[in-house]
């Protein structure tokens, strides 16, 4: 990266202050949030448990789901009950279709 | 506190060192307050010059620091934003003699002075773009000045435990932090994290109030998601999402932003009620949600065309854009299952569910999929090439989502 980015002081050098920071927002590693909104100041220092979402987890620890009791996560979303146009649509067709191919092993 | 001069002014802040009012003392060198426009009123033109009638008038640096709070005041209320950064940083400078030769009893005035010059430096270069010089060297020495206040904090070796410097470590990171993602300068950050972790002495983080440990686990997910390493990220966003403040929405939303698609990756959809608080977060992931519950590969291209620009804003679209493989995988799953889960399924069948979802393929490009899919710990099966068949585990062949080991390791 050029050392542009620093040095702005001289008339001569503004026209270049801008490439640098081109040169940033190419970069994925280097990501570019929404320009004017940041993560804000806290109107209080500190809080306790019942002001946070901890008070869904029943006393678990953060980061799971559903089925272990944080009603704010689904991790049993993919049961075999399926029942939407999509599903029937691909139901009909595959089992038309598989009908005249292998049969299902059995063990 | 009611309009006062500057004689008041200096034994107000005697009083506050006395009583070690930490709050107070913050409250007293805020720039905006009403005691700050009072003393412009009584120095007209105020130039250090002027003012140094007043040197030697209260313990040293405190009279220098009352003289540079004048100044601060007078360029701020004359809209000079570039010489009010300047001369808060000189006020901030000599601010670290007494605190680095006290306890850490001043924090609160530590904070309070420090987030006025991020203030003054965004303004400041705002200014000085308005002014046709582009740059962000404000915000660039704001984000100096404010790494010096963190080795101030760490080098605390003789305070009391309770009352050590060191308690300010993590809000003067979070500063530092804020400053580089505003500059896009964020690979600077690597620097600071290096020193908490070369710094064993800084208490642990869940010992600081929590404003400190949410800005602090945001940045470090963020930094984590930038690098590529989901796992951590989704590990510090998940604790800042539950540490942080119910009220504190628009911080939430930005959690929640990233928290999300990481989520989604370990098979964690977000559930009604979230995305019902949430309703920025309701429209942006449930088209997303909604195709993979389905395996509508159709819907799930369309919502990532929709919201392209957005994502790519975000630093999102390559994330979602794997995404699209829980899509896939969810496909085949339903096929399986339109098959009475049958274990030996041709390949020619999940070629057509995918023609069915509106997927072009040949039935080569089919194959490659299904080998991908169980390559990725998706299906759990062979493929016989010869003849066309993938013959799938007779137990658990879609293992659920949620149970995958290492549910980042294929991005």
């Amino acid at each position: 990266m050029s050392a542009a980015a620093s040095s702005s002081k001289t008339a001569e050098t503004t026209a270049k202050v801008a490439e640098p920071l081109k040169e940033d927002e190419s970069q994925p590693a280097l990501g570019v949030l929404e320009e004017d909104d940041e993560f804000e100041e806290f109107a209080v220092a500190d809080w306790d448990d019942a002001q946070t979402n901890l008070a869904h987890l029943g006393g678990n620890p953060p980061g799971a789901a559903k089925s272990k009791g944080d009603k704010l996560w689904e991790d049993n979303w993919d049961d075999d009950d399926i029942e939407d146009d999509f599903s029937v649509q691909l139901r009909q067709e595959l089992t038309k279709k598989g009908q005249g191919g292998v049969q299902p092993m059995q063990h | 506190m009611p309009a006062m001069n500057f004689s008041t002014f200096l034994m107000t802040i005697a009083a506050a060192l006395r009583e070690e009012e930490g709050p107070q003392l913050a409250y007293l060198l805020k720039p905006v307050e009403e005691h700050g426009k009072s003393l412009i009123k009584e120095f007209r033109n105020p130039t250090r010059q002027s003012l140094s009638y007043y040197e030697g008038s209260m313990e040293s640096p405190w009279d220098e620091i009352a003289i540079q709070y004048v100044l601060v005041v007078n360029h701020c209320a004359k809209r000079r934003a570039i010489e009010a950064f300047k001369e808060q940083c000189t006020l901030i400078s000599l601010f670290f003699r007494y605190f680095s030769s006290n306890t850490g009893w001043t924090l609160p005035a530590l904070f309070s002075i420090l987030r006025d010059l991020r203030d003054l430096a965004f303004d400041a270069d705002l200014e000085a773009r308005q002014r046709g010089q582009g740059g962000t060297d404000n915000m660039e020495e704001a984000a100096r000045v404010i790494s010096k206040a963190f080795s101030n904090c760490v080098t605390d070796r003789q305070s009391p435990k309770n009352e050590s410097r060191r308690w300010g470590v993590y809000y003067v990171v979070g500063l530092i932090l804020k400053s580089y993602f505003r500059v896009k300068r964020i690979s600077l950050s690597k620097n600071i994290l290096r020193a908490i972790d070369a710094n064993p002495d800084i208490p642990p983080l869940h010992l600081f109030p929590r404003s400190h440990q949410v800005t602090y686990r945001y940045y470090l997910g963020m930094l984590s998601f930038l690098n590529e390493d989901f796992a951590k990220s989704e590990q510090e966003l998940t604790l800042a999402f539950y540490h942080c403040h119910i009220g504190a929405r628009s911080n939430l939303e930005r959690i929640l932003t990233y928290l999300i698609p990481l989520r989604i990756f370990r098979g964690h959809l977000p559930s009604r009620e979230l995305l019902d608080k949430f309703p920025v977060m309701d429209d942006l992931w449930s088209p997303f949600i909604t195709a993979i519950r389905k395996g509508d590969i159709r819907a799930f291209d369309s919502a990532l065309e929709r919201f392209e620009r957005r994502l790519v804003d975000l630093n999102l679209y390559l994330t979602l854009e794997r995404a699209r493989e829980l899509c896939i995988r969810e496909l085949f799953r339903r096929a399986f299952v339109a098959l009475q889960k049958s274990t030996r399924i041709e390949v020619s069948i999940f070629h057509s569910a995918l023609q069915i979802a509106g997927e072009e393929v040949s039935v080569e490009e089919a194959e490659c999929l299904v080998a991908n899919m169980i390559y990725k710990g998706y299906m759990r099966g062979y493929i016989s090439h010869e003849r066309q068949i993938v013959v799938l585990a007779a137990a658990n062949a879609f293992p659920s989502l949620a149970d995958r080991a290492s549910p980042y390791a294929s991005l």
